[in-house]
């Protein structure tokens, strides 16, 4: 009777909420017929989908774009907190350890805001609280002085010893990149430490952790040579993938970007990430590169998803697509806002 | 000397009690197997509903489709007693 046990009628039970709230995302075709829409029509148009209450709510101290950002962000924050709510046990310390990717960008958010002197209340508006740190927290970070208050404030936190280290740098240089680079590296060290714990179903997060760790290491190869830039590339790669640091390295000295892609696809086992890799050979537009490989992620976690049906993979699918569809709707509305064609916003959409 | 006619209905005794007994396994590992097959059905159906409520007609069935099971126990251990 190995695997009946209360514990797994907790993982169906979870995992078929997610599935059914991922059916109810945004479909493909809905993006189509938004690219042809006005800001105020995809206003409406997303005000009578899941997202209707925060319009509702934001619509009388919002308006136009400042309305879509904070009510995307206001549900997306409150879409976390009740997952992480409704999931069980070992599901919600891995969940946890997930979004606590939205703390770094908060606290990064934050740092910024007060280096460049911002008003409490603008900062505010552009904070997710999806993470550990929660709104309560969030507004006493915004109500400290300077950046180092707000430091002093984390003590505590995970990861605190790395700002400690980071931030005098940060702030001589008035580039907080390194800061935020060095807090990534560590929430993915720490990702992979909390998988390998021997709690259960770490083996399957990890393996999502490492196609995670590959793709965006993948991706900032191409970014980088796109912004030409071919020194010493380590410090900037993210370690515990299938590459080693050392493999990147070499990979990014490489010359031409056939011989670059040819060299990734004999070391990629992946069959839809070389298909990808064989697609992106034609493409010139950083975007464009960016938003296949993210595409062959979702896709490879889907595919996982369905392999471990009940574990931390449906739900790391629907919060990945979640953040995804997030993102376009911003982009969508951000590219009217700014009155950029609809065949130009497309390319941007991860559909 | 052994009695026939004491040994004779020994026999049919042990005969219906054993009889009494594989009905009431019929029926009893049948309820545990609709038990575990009903969990997961279950927590899904839950899950379903609790998303959307138009769920709630379809998820029932399909919870109670291993009660199937049960009754073809109960068929047997009826077909044993009677």
């Amino acid at each position: 009777m190995a695997g009946v046990s209360s514990g797994s009628a907790q993982y169906i039970y979870a995992c078929t909420r997610l599935r059914v709230r991922k059916s109810l995302l945004i479909p493909r075709e809905d993006y189509l017929r938004m690219l042809n829409m006005s800001l105020p029509e995809i206003t409406r148009f997303i005000g009578e989908t899941a997202y209707r209450s925060e319009i509702d709510e934001l619509g009388t101290s919002f308006s136009g774009i400042n309305l879509v950002e904070v009510a995307l962000s206001w549900n997306l924050a409150k879409e976390y907190q009740s997952i992480l709510e409704l999931v069980p046990g070992d599901l919600k310390h891995f969940t946890a350890s997930y979004l606590r990717r939205w703390d770094i960008q908060n606290v990064v958010t934050v740092l910024r805001g007060k280096m460049q002197k911002m008003q409490p209340g603008k900062i505010k508006e552009v904070l997710v609280p999806a993470g550990r740190l929660d709104r309560v927290v969030l507004d006493r970070l915004v109500a400290e002085e300077s950046p180092e208050r707000v430091a002093e404030a984390l003590k505590g936190e995970r990861f605190y010893p790395v700002i400690e280290r980071e931030l005098p740098g940060a702030l001589e240089t008035g580039s907080f990149a390194h800061l935020e680079n060095e807090l990534y590296k560590s929430y993915y060290a720490r990702l992979i430490a909390d998988a390998k714990e021997g709690v259960k179903g770490g083996d399957i997060f990890l393996k999502y952790i490492q196609l995670e760790i590959d793709i965006r290491n993948i991706q900032n190869l191409f970014r980088l040579r796109a912004g030409h830039v071919h020194e010493d590339v380590r410090e900037l790669m993210i370690g515990g993938g299938s590459f080693t640091v050392d493999e990147l390295q070499r990979l990014s000295g490489l010359e031409s970007r056939d011989e670059f892609i040819d060299a990734l696809k004999r070391q990629v086992k992946m069959v839809p990430l070389l298909n990808a890799l064989e697609e992106i050979r034609g493409k010139t537009a950083l975007h464009g590169i960016e938003v296949a490989l993210t595409r062959v992620q979702l896709d490879q976690m889907e595919r996982m998803s369905k392999r471990y049906a009940f574990s931390i993979l449906p739900i790391l699918v629907y919060l990945e697509k979640k953040k995804y569809e997030v993102a376009n709707l911003r982009a969508l509305a951000r590219g009217k806002e700014a009155g950029l064609p609809g065949e130009r916003l497309q390319g941007y959409l991860v559909m | 000397m052994v009695d026939v006619a004491t040994t004779l209905e020994m026999v049919q005794a042990s005969q219906a009690g054993m009889s009494a007994v594989g009905a009431g396994l019929a029926v009893g590992l049948t309820g545990v197997g609709t038990g575990l097959a009903e969990m997961g059905i279950g927590a899904a159906a839950v899950g379903a509903t609790a998303e959307n409520r138009d769920m709630f007609g379809l998820a029932l069935l399909f919870t109670v489709i291993p009660e199937t099971i049960v009754i073809f126990g109960l068929v047997v251990a009826l077909l044993l007693l009677f």
